[in-house]
C-alpha cells in the first residue's frame, strides 16, 4: 500500500510537473514579437493561438516527424551512426523496461498473455532492455570523455541523468540475481506453492534447483545422484515450471548470481534482497518524479519540438507561436553538445573561457536568464550571445530540431532591450570624451594586459607616425561618414596621435575604434608601417575590459529605466 | 616600383619586398630636372640642357653616370606603362611643363597626368580662369593659390562649393571616392558651370575619382565646355594614390611577386657570394636567395638611411654612406640657404653600374645595386628631380643587373 502510494505520488508529481513545464512555454516570452507582461490571460491567449496555428498546419507532417524523427531518429542516423546507436539503445531499452517491466500490470496483464516476470520471453526482454540502457549510458560517458568540449562542459544534470539510469538498471540486475540466488525466497516459495510434506521430495527439489537453476539453496542430498535429480525435476514440473523458466535467459543477472552463490546465505541474512528492491523501486520512483525537473523532460519536449518544427521554420509561423517554440526549444535541449561541435565560433571558447559562447551551454544560460533576469549568468550570456556569427550551423545540426538560430536572434534582441547589448551598442551611449572621464578610474587589469598585443604601451609602435593622414584618407569608414567628427569622434590618424601622446583614454570610447571594419587599408597604406588597424583592434579589446564595468550607468535600458 | 617594372619588362624573375613607401605622398607630377644649379635656382625649360650642364658641374651626380639614351628609354617605358595601365601621362619630350603647386607656387616638371596637362597652357596664356575648391577640403585652398598667382594672372577667380553629402573635415581621398560616382560628377559639373561667368579654364583639386579618374574627368570637362585641369593637393594626394594603385595592380600581372606588408629583416652575403634575405612580417617569414638585389629603400622616411647621433647609416647592409664628416655640418646654419643642406646629398656612392662602392671606389658586392633617392650627390628636392632620378636610376640599375648570368635565385626555408 505504501509502495503504491509512493509510486502514485511520483506519477502525480511527474504529471503535474510536466503540465507545469508545458504551461511555462505559454507563460514566458522570448523575442520581440510579444512583450506583454506574463499573465494567465496572456498565457491563455498564447495557448489558443498555438492551438489555432497547429490545427491550421494539419497533422500529416507532425505525425511523419514523430515516426521518422522520434521512433526511428533517422535524422541522427544521417549524421552519426554511433550517436544513433546510443540514442536507440537508450530509448528502446527504456521503452522495453517501462512497458514490459515497470508497467506490466497495466500493459501485459490486461492483455491476458501468459505473463510472469520469471517466464520467458519477459525475463530475457527485461535483461535485453537493461543491457541496451547500460550500453547507451556507457556510450554517452565515452562521448563526454572523448569530446574536448563536452569534457569541459559536462553538467550536473547530465551526470545525474546517467547516474539515475545506471542505478535503476544495475539495481534491477542485482535484485534479480539475488532473487535467483536467495535460499530464503526458495524456501518461501516452497512453503507457498510446493504442496508436499515429503521431506525427501522437498530435498530433491532443492537439489535439482541448486544444480540446474542456480539457486543458492543448500542441497542436503548428493547433486550427482540421477534418481534424486529426476525426483527433483518431477517436483519442479509439478509446482514450479508454470511460473519459472530457466534463469540462464537472464543473461545479465544469472552470471551475477553465479558469482554471488558462495555468499547466498550471508546475503539472505543481511536482507539484501529487500534492500535492493527498495533501492530499485525508490530509484525508479525518483526518476519518474524528477522527469519534469531534470534532463529526462526532453523525452516529452523533444518529440513535441520536432513535430512543431516539422510545421516549418520559425519565421514562417504565426508570431504568437514563435515565443512558444523558443520556450519549447529550451526544454527540448538534451545537452548532447552536437551544436557546439559544429559551432563556427566554438574555437573562441579556448581563448575566452565563457561557456555561453558554446550553443549547448548558451541555451542553459538562456534558460536560467529567462527564469531570473538578474541572474549572474546574464553577463556571461550577453558576451556569449554576441560572439555568435549567426552562421546557422547549430540549427542545422541540432538533433532535437530546435531552431537555435531563431532562439539566439530573439534572445539577442531581449538582451539589447534589457541593456545587455554588445559593446558597440553601449559604447554609443556616450562620446569619446565622456568615456574618457570615467576610464581613468578603471586601469587595465594586468591579467588582461597579458592578452593584448602590447602595441599601445610600446613607444616604437608610434615613433614613425608623421601624421600624414594616409590612414584617414584610405579609411572606408571615414569615407562613408557624413561628418567624421560627428559620426566617428576621431579619425584614425587622430587616434594614432592620441596614442603616441599616451592619451589612450581619450581614444577608448571613440566611435572610430568601434566602427573600424578591420579592412586593414590603413595599415597596408601607412608609409611608415604603423600597425593602425591592429592598434584599433587592441583598443577595442581594452575598452571592453575597462569601460564595461562603468557602462551600466550609461545604458538606456528598460531595466535601468525601471529602476530609475 | 620603377625597378620592379623595368625588371619585369626584361623578363627578370622579381620579388619586391617592403611597404609601399612614400608613393601616397607623391603629387603625381613626374619631375626630371627643373633647377640647376641649386645655388642660383635657375629654371630649365629644357631638361636635357639641364642634364648636360649638370654632367659638367656635378660629375658625381647619379645623372652623370647614365647615358642620355638610357634616360630616354626609361621615360618612354614608364610613360607607356602608365598610359597602357589606364593612367595616361603626357610629356613634351624636349621641354618641362609648368605646373601649379597646392600652395600656389609654380614649378617645372617633365610628365604630368593627362588631367593636369591643361594647367601648362593656362599658366602660359593666363585666360580668365576659375579655381574651384570645396568646403571642408583639407590640403587645398583655391584662395591661397589665387593669392599667390593673381599678381601675374589677374583673370583668376575662385569659388568654394559645398558638398552637402559630405560634412565636416573632408580628406581628398574621401572626396575622390565620392566622385567615383558618375551622377556626382554630373552634379559637380552643373554646379561649376553655374559659376563659370566667362571663365575659359577651370582648375580643380586633384580629386576627380580614383579608379575612374579618366572618364569622369572627361565627363566634367565635356559638360563645362572649357579646358579643365587638376591641381595636386597636399599629401597624401589622390594622384599619388592613383599611381600606387596602378603599380599595385599591374606589377603582379607582369609577374612581379609583391610583398608589401613584409620587410627584409636580415640580409646576408654568404661565403660563396650568394645574396640571402630573410623576408618577414610581424607573424612569419621566409628566406630568399637572389641572383641580384636592387636597394631602392629610399632615404630617411623610407628607412633606407638611418640618422644616428653622429653618423648616417645604411639600414640593411650597413654600406658606406657618403656624408659630412661631422654632425655639425649636416645642416646649413641658414635653413633656407640657396646651397641647401649637406645631409640632403648624403647617400650611397655608386659606380657606373650603380653598385654601391667603398670610399676607394670598389663595389661592395658584384650583384648588389642601388637606385633612387638613396643615392648620394643629389638634392632631389631642390633640383626637382625626384621622380626622374627614381625612374632613370632604376632603369640603369636593372640594365646592369640584367647582364648578370642567370642562376642562384630561389626561395628556401630558414
Amino acid at each position: 500500500m505504501t509502495t503504491a502510494a509512493i509510486a502514485y505520488s511520483a506519477l502525480c508529481i511527474a504529471v503535474l510537473g510536466s503540465l507545469g513545464r508545458i504551461g511555462r512555454w505559454f507563460w514566458i516570452k522570448i523575442g520581440p514579437e510579444n512583450q506583454e507582461a506574463p499573465s494567465l490571460r496572456a498565457a491563455a491567449r498564447s495557448f489558443a493561438a498555438t492551438l489555432k496555428a497547429v490545427s491550421a498546419a494539419g497533422l500529416r507532417r507532425p505525425l511523419r516527424s514523430l515516426a521518422v524523427d522520434t521512433l526511428f531518429q533517422l535524422h541522427i542516423l544521417k549524421h552519426d551512426w554511433r550517436r544513433w546507436v546510443m540514442h536507440m539503445a537508450l530509448f528502446y531499452g527504456m521503452v522495453l523496461l517501462v512497458v514490459l517491466h515497470a508497467l506490466d500490470d497495466f500493459t501485459l496483464k490486461p492483455l491476458g498473455v501468459d505473463y510472469m516476470p520469471t517466464l520467458n520471453p519477459w525475463r530475457f526482454l527485461r535483461n535485453l532492455g537493461g543491457i541496451m540502457v547500460l550500453t547507451g549510458v556507457a556510450m554517452a560517458v565515452w562521448r563526454c570523455r572523448a569530446d574536448p568540449f563536452r569534457k569541459r562542459t559536462r553538467s550536473l544534470a547530465d551526470r545525474l541523468a546517467r547516474t539515475f539510469l545506471a542505478a535503476m538498471v544495475v539495481s534491477g540486475i542485482l535484485l534479480e540475481s539475488v532473487q535467483i540466488l536467495s535460499p530464503a525466497i526458495f524456501d518461501a516459495m516452497v512453503d507457498d506453492y510446493a504442496f508436499s510434506d515429503d521431506i525427501q521430495e522437498i530435498e530433491a527439489l532443492k537439489t535439482y534447483w541448486s544444480s540446474s537453476w542456480g539457486s543458492g539453496v543448500t542441497a542436503e542430498l548428493p547433486t550427482d545422484d540421477a534418481q534424486i535429480l529426476a525426483l527433483g525435476q518431477e517436483m519442479h514440473a509439478a509446482f514450479c515450471a508454470d511460473c519459472h523458466d530457466r534463469p540462464q535467459s537472464a543473461f545479465l543477472s544469472y552470471p551475477v548470481s553465479r558469482a554471488l552463490k558462495p555468499l547466498a546465505d550471508r546475503l539472505d541474512r543481511l536482507g539484501l534482497e529487500g534492500l535492493l528492491w527498495y533501492l530499485h523501486f525508490i530509484t525508479a520512483c525518483l526518476g519518474l518524479a524528477l522527469l519534469p525537473f531534470s534532463k529526462f523532460f526532453h523525452l516529452l519536449a523533444t518529440p513535441i519540438s520536432l513535430m512543431v518544427r516539422a510545421g516549418g521554420p520559425a519565421e514562417a509561423t504565426a508570431p504568437a507561436l514563435r515565443s512558444v517554440r523558443r520556450a519549447m526549444g529550451l526544454d527540448a535541449c538534451t545537452h548532447c553538445g552536437v551544436c557546439s561541435q559544429h559551432c563556427a565560433v566554438a574555437v573562441i571558447y579556448q581563448a575566452i573561457p565563457n561557456p555561453a559562447i558554446l550553443p549547448s551551454e548558451k541555451i542553459g544560460a538562456l534558460k536560467r536568464w529567462t527564469n531570473d533576469a538578474q541572474s549572474p549568468v546574464a553577463s556571461q550570456l550577453a558576451e556569449g550571445s554576441f560572439i555568435c556569427t549567426a552562421c546557422g550551423r547549430c540549427t542545422q545540426w541540432c538533433p532535437s530540431g530546435i531552431d537555435l538560430q531563431d532562439l539566439w536572434q530573439a534572445s539577442q534582441k531581449d538582451l539589447v532591450r534589457r541593456g545587455r547589448g554588445p559593446a558597440h551598442h553601449w559604447i554609443r551611449s556616450q562620446n569619446a570624451a565622456q568615456w574618457a572621464s570615467g576610464a581613468g578610474s578603471k586601469p587595465l587589469n594586468p591579467a588582461h594586459q597579458a592578452h593584448t598585443l602590447g602595441l599601445g604601451d610600446n613607444p616604437e609602435t608610434f615613433w614613425a607616425c608623421v601624421q600624414c593622414t594616409t590612414c584617414t584618407n584610405v579609411c572606408p569608414v571615414v569615407a562613408v561618414a557624413e561628418d567624421p567628427h560627428r559620426d566617428l569622434d576621431l579619425t584614425p590618424q587622430q587616434v594614432m596621435n592620441l596614442m603616441r601622446l599616451q592619451l589612450r583614454e581619450l581614444a577608448l570610447g571613440a566611435r572610430m575604434v568601434w566602427d573600424c571594419v578591420t579592412c586593414y587599408q590603413c595599415q597596408e597604406h601607412c608609409p611608415q608601417g604603423v600597425r593602425v588597424a591592429d592598434i584599433l583592434y587592441e583598443l577595442r579589446n581594452e575598452a571592453v575590459r575597462r569601460l564595461q564595468p562603468i557602462a551600466p550607468r550609461a545604458q538606456g535600458s528598460e531595466d535601468a529605466q525601471g529602476e530609475a | 616600383m620603377a625597378a620592379s617594372l623595368f625588371a619585369a619588362l626584361r623578363g627578370i624573375d622579381t620579388i619586391q619586398v617592403g611597404p609601399v613607401g612614400t608613393l601616397p605622398f607623391a603629387s603625381g607630377l613626374l619631375d626630371f630636372i627643373g633647377v640647376h644649379p641649386v645655388r642660383t635656382g635657375r629654371w630649365h625649360p629644357n631638361p636635357w640642357e639641364a642634364i648636360a650642364q649638370l654632367r659638367q658641374d656635378e660629375s658625381d651626380h647619379p645623372y652623370a653616370v647614365m647615358t642620355t639614351r638610357e634616360m630616354r628609354t626609361a621615360w618612354k617605358q614608364m610613360l607607356a606603362f602608365l598610359t597602357d595601365s589606364g593612367l595616361p601621362y603626357v610629356a613634351h619630350p624636349e621641354r618641362n611643363m609648368r605646373m601649379i603647386n597646392p600652395v600656389g607656387t609654380v614649378k617645372l616638371t617633365y610628365a604630368v597626368p593627362r588631367s593636369m596637362m591643361a594647367a601648362d597652357e593656362a599658366l602660359r596664356r593666363r585666360p580668365p580662369c576659375l579655381l574651384v575648391d570645396f568646403a571642408g577640403l583639407k590640403g587645398f585652398s583655391a584662395r591661397q593659390i589665387a593669392a599667390r598667382l593673381k599678381l601675374h594672372w589677374p583673370a583668376l577667380r575662385t569659388t568654394r562649393l559645398p558638398i552637402p553629402a559630405l560634412e565636416g573635415e573632408l580628406q581628398p581621398e574621401r572626396l575622390a571616392r565620392f566622385l567615383e560616382r558618375r551622377d556626382h560628377c554630373r552634379e559637380l559639373a552643373k554646379a561649376i558651370k553655374s559659376r563659370l561667368a566667362g571663365a575659359q579654364a577651370v582648375g580643380l583639386p586633384a580629386v576627380v575619382g580614383l579608379h575612374r579618374a579618366g572618364p569622369h574627368f572627361d565627363l566634367i570637362q565635356r559638360r563645362l565646355g572649357v579646358p579643365l585641369f587638376e591641381i595636386p593637393t597636399l599629401l597624401p594626394s589622390v594622384p599619388g594614390r592613383r599611381l600606387l594603385d596602378t603599380f599595385s595592380r599591374q606589377l603582379p600581372r607582369l609577374g612581379v611577386r609583391t610583398w608589401y606588408q613584409y620587410a627584409v629583416k636580415q640580409a646576408q652575403i654568404r661565403a660563396d657570394g650568394a645574396l640571402h634575405f630573410r623576408i618577414g612580417s610581424a607573424a612569419d617569414g621566409f628566406w630568399v636567395q637572389s641572383r641580384a638585389a636592387i636597394l631602392a629603400t629610399g632615404r630617411f622616411l623610407g628607412r633606407g638611411l638611418h640618422a644616428e647621433r653622429t653618423a648616417i647609416r645604411e639600414n640593411l647592409f650597413d654600406l658606406p654612406v657618403h656624408q659630412p664628416d661631422k654632425r655639425g655640418q649636416w645642416h646649413h646654419k641658414d635653413l633656407l640657404h640657396p646651397d641647401g643642406h649637406a645631409i640632403n646629398r648624403a647617400g650611397l656612392m655608386v659606380d657606373a653600374r650603380f653598385r654601391p662602392v667603398d670610399k676607394d671606389g670598389a663595389p661592395r658586392h658584384p650583384r648588389l645595386f642601388a637606385a633612387g633617392s638613396i643615392l648620394a650627390h643629389q638634392d632631389w628636392v631642390r633640383q626637382k628631380c625626384g621622380s626622374g632620378l627614381a625612374i632613370t636610376s632604376a632603369y640603369a640599375a636593372v640594365a646592369a643587373c640584367a647582364q648578370i648570368p642567370r642562376g642562384l635565385e630561389g626561395t628556401h626555408a630558414p
